[in-house]
């Protein structure tokens, strides 16, 4: 067989099944609660691990190990943030919501708040929330394309090719199988891609890297021994410059990438550099800045280097406690997590499921770094004995692209067989996720607005139709996003591109529908007007801060800008600044307004009442059903 | 008012200015509500205060406390890093347990408490209304 191709067939066999499973789930989606929520009957266990499924996302599966791999402890946040989310959900939004009932999170607005406009606002949340969760995974899909297929079809570019074929299948599987289907396959797709993350731990702990690819020489990966040795040198950052910066200012860049490059890396930077015009891009590494402890070191005239097991790569103390805020706070304000949350039979079995799926990604998340550091000791071992491979770009014994990490150690340790475990681990992170942000988009078009609004009298068939064509529509505009990415320079533009963009994803999650819902379950008093300023403030300003942020990566806006768009642009992540101020918001306008909905006691009836689940209790309707019977 | 899963009938009414919400036999009240209300904000918030001072904690210590990020203690671990990597995910584990568990039993507690409370106003919904329809 040629290279990567019995890779090529795992991958190809996971597509396959998924596609089956989709068409099987079909004869079971009659409803538009069949193809919204699974008929409402997902059980503990199941709903655990499609939840963890529809989580864990190229992020999670490409995105952690890859930060930890650039960042060390900065990148082991993303890791545990991802997973403490889940604490917010289960204290404060799981039952409540269960107990609402309903079918999405507009849904909820609107019956919280008994006005059309606030469930539109919701919508638009949903929309802007779930576009920008489905940009990280579209971009992952080309980054494993490029590194386990290596070349494009139909005249498209690998990257190109990647995006394109995951989201044409992606709309197939979704639209043909709804939430049953989609339920079944983030099940199966979860166990796989927890299968291939701890696969890639034991090989690299049990069997070990060959250096010399001749059996001479094998390291294994011993947690605390590869972290100390892996934390002894500096932590480098690979850059891309034009030709013009790096011999600017009597060639200050260059002369950084000759203290942290080997002498031969360095010698093909200098070449190129000596060849090259102004224009041209060079990649080199240099050593990174510590961005923590800055006032320390100036007060002291001291510098604190940046080291692996260390804080100060990526973060300063601001952007520390931000990121943890928008990661903590961002799951809970995931449309596609909490509809998940109304297919419980529950209020008792939704924090059950929450539980399982904190064992679940738990577990898999103390792995993704434990792989990030092993990636870091393998691919510098290879380096020194020139065994690098060859499907993924370096610079001076580092990887130009962080995100392609895991197939890249999945190759070096078990071959074709291990990286077409890891690569259809890839995939299966990223169909589940994107599947659920399908499902979560289609709903707030075709549910919360068509049926709606549109057409109030439609049909179940033109329901599920109109579903149907929403999930089309949002599976193209994501290819979109895809191709755009690349195109306008985003992938240059920041270390560990996933994980980064998947917490931004968060940041307007967190901004736009936590302190609504927390303050919607929990505040009697607050106030339609109260909410959707809260949402305005949380939402809109989370996505102006993120769009800021990005146009300085890009130069749109210089480094050195001053003022509130220097201050503003200069932000990684809004939540520290948007949470407060949208809660803020809610309890001022709340306050100021005081238009309580006139039924707001048999509002609050059905958030926190208990006769329902009294009366499902009594009568055994809080069970289980099987998640294939027809309705 | 349809039911979240379309099996229980539901009932929304007054009796005098009491406004009551009836699945079956059971019936929610404001009084009975707010009882559950405030034991589950009790429960809730009291766990919601212990994970966020132990999540912030960590990056106050990070930007504060040298030895927290500084000091090897295992290996290559210093105790910043075992904590994030490791033990933060114990913490987790033992809150979402621990929680769920509480919170099941309260909602038991808590459901005979509300039968109990609404025990009077359910018969005068019966008496008002008749017997329940339904599943």
């Amino acid at each position: 067989m040629g290279l990567n191709t019995l890779a090529i067939v795992l991958v190809v066999i996971l597509i396959s099944m998924t596609i089956a499973l989709s068409v099987f789930s079909r004869r079971f989606t009659r409803t538009t609660a069949d193809f919204y929520l699974a008929g409402r009957k997902v059980g503990s266990f199941a709903n655990a691990s499609a939840i963890s499924g529809d989580y864990l996302s190229a992020a999670s599966f490409l995105g952690v190990a890859a930060a930890v791999y650039a960042s060390g402890l900065d990148g082991v946040w993303y890791a545990a943030g991802f997973a403490g989310g889940f604490i917010v959900v289960v204290l404060f939004i799981a039952s409540p919501l269960r107990r609402f009932g309903e079918y999405t999170v507009p849904d909820f607005a609107f019956g919280r708040f008994n006005t059309n406009r606030m469930r539109l606002v919701s919508v638009v949340g949903v929309l802007a929330t779930s576009l920008f969760y489905m940009a990280p995974q579209m971009y992952g899909a080309g980054t494993t394309w490029k590194v386990l297929v290596g070349r494009g079809i139909f005249g498209l570019d690998p990257y190109q090719s990647g995006v394109v074929v995951v989201a044409l299948i992606i709309m197939i599987y979704v639209a043909v199988g709804g939430m049953k289907g989609t339920t079944l396959n983030q099940i199966i797709q979860f166990w796989w891609l927890a299968f291939a993350m701890i696969l890639v731990v034991i090989f690299a702990t049990f069997v070990g890297f060959d250096v010399n690819g001749d059996g001479s020489m094998r390291i294994r990966f011993n947690y605390p021994e590869t972290l100390a040795s892996q934390s002894e040198e500096p932590l480098r950052d690979v850059k891309t410059y034009t030709v013009a910066e790096l011999t600017a200012n009597d060639g200050a860049l260059l002369a950084e990438a000759e203290a942290a490059m080997r002498p031969e890396a360095f010698a093909e930077v200098e070449e190129a550099v000596e060849t090259g015009a102004a224009t041209d891009s060079v990649t080199v590494a240099v050593f990174a800045k510590n961005k923590l402890h800055t006032l320390k070191n100036e007060l002291l005239g001291t510098e604190d280097g940046v080291f692996f097991n260390k804080p100060g790569h990526r973060y300063n103390g601001f952007d520390q406690f931000s990121m943890v805020l928008a990661l903590v706070l961002g799951t809970a304000g995931l449309p596609h997590i909490l509809n998940r949350y109304y297919t419980n039979p529950s209020g008792s079995a939704a924090r059950r499921s929450t539980f399982w799926v904190l064992v679940f990604i738990g577990v898999f998340y103390i792995l993704a770094p434990m792989a990030g550091l092993a990636g870091r000791e393998f691919i510098k071992a290879a380096t020194e004995a020139g065994t690098v491979p060859q499907t993924a770009d370096f610079v001076s014994g580092l990887l130009v692209k962080s995100d392609a990490l895991m197939p890249t150690i999945a190759q070096m340790l078990g071959g074709e067989i291990l990286m077409g475990i890891v690569a259809a681990g890839a995939f299966a992170a990223m169909f589940s996720t994107l599947a659920g942000l399908l499902i979560a988009s289609a709903s707030a078009v075709g549910h919360d607005v068509y049926e709606k609004y549109i057409n109030k009298d439609a049909t179940e068939k033109q329901k599920v139709f109109v579903g149907k064509a929403s999930v089309v529509f949002f599976a193209l505009l994501a290819l979109t996003i895809g191709l755009i990415i690349p195109a306008v320079g985003l992938d240059k533009a920041y270390p560990a591109l996933i994980a980064m963009m998947v917490t931004w994803a968060f940041a307007v999650g967190a901004g736009a529908f936590v302190p609504m819902l927390l303050t919607g379950i929990w505040w009697k008093g607050t106030t339609e007007r109260g909410a959707i300023a809260g949402m305005i403030v949380g939402g809109g300003g989370s996505v102006l801060i993120i769009f800021m942020n990005m146009f300085r990566a890009l130069g749109t806006i210089p480094a050195d800008a001053g003022g509130i768009v220097g201050f503003l642009s200069g932000l990684t992540f809004p939540s520290l600044f948007t949470f407060p101020l949208a809660v803020l918001a809610i309890v001022i306008v709340s306050k100021i307004d005081g238009q309580l909905p006139k039924n707001v006691d048999e509002i609050w009836m059905r958030i926190h009442g208990t006769a329902h689940e009294r009366y499902e209790r009594q009568h055994g309707l809080d069970k289980v059903s099987g998640l294939f019977q027809k309705s | 008012m349809t039911t979240p899963n379309g099996e229980a009938p539901v009932e929304v009414g007054h009796i005098g200015s009491q406004t009551y919400v009836r699945h079956g036999d059971h019936v929610d009240t404001i009084e009975s509500v707010d009882l559950v209300f405030k034991a589950q904000r009790k429960l809730s918030f009291t766990y919601g205060a212990i994970f966020f001072a132990v999540t912030l904690a960590v990056p106050l210590m990070t930007d504060f406390v040298e030895g927290w990020w500084n000091t090897e203690i295992w290996g290559g671990f210093t105790w910043n890093y075992l904590f994030i990597s490791l033990l933060y995910y114990v913490f987790l584990w033992t809150m979402a347990w621990t929680y769920s568990k509480k919170a099941d039993k309260l909602d038991d507690r808590l459901a005979d408490l509300a039968d109990a409370i609404t025990e009077e106003v359910a018969e005068e919904v019966v008496e008002a209304h008749g017997e329940p329809t339904g599943a």
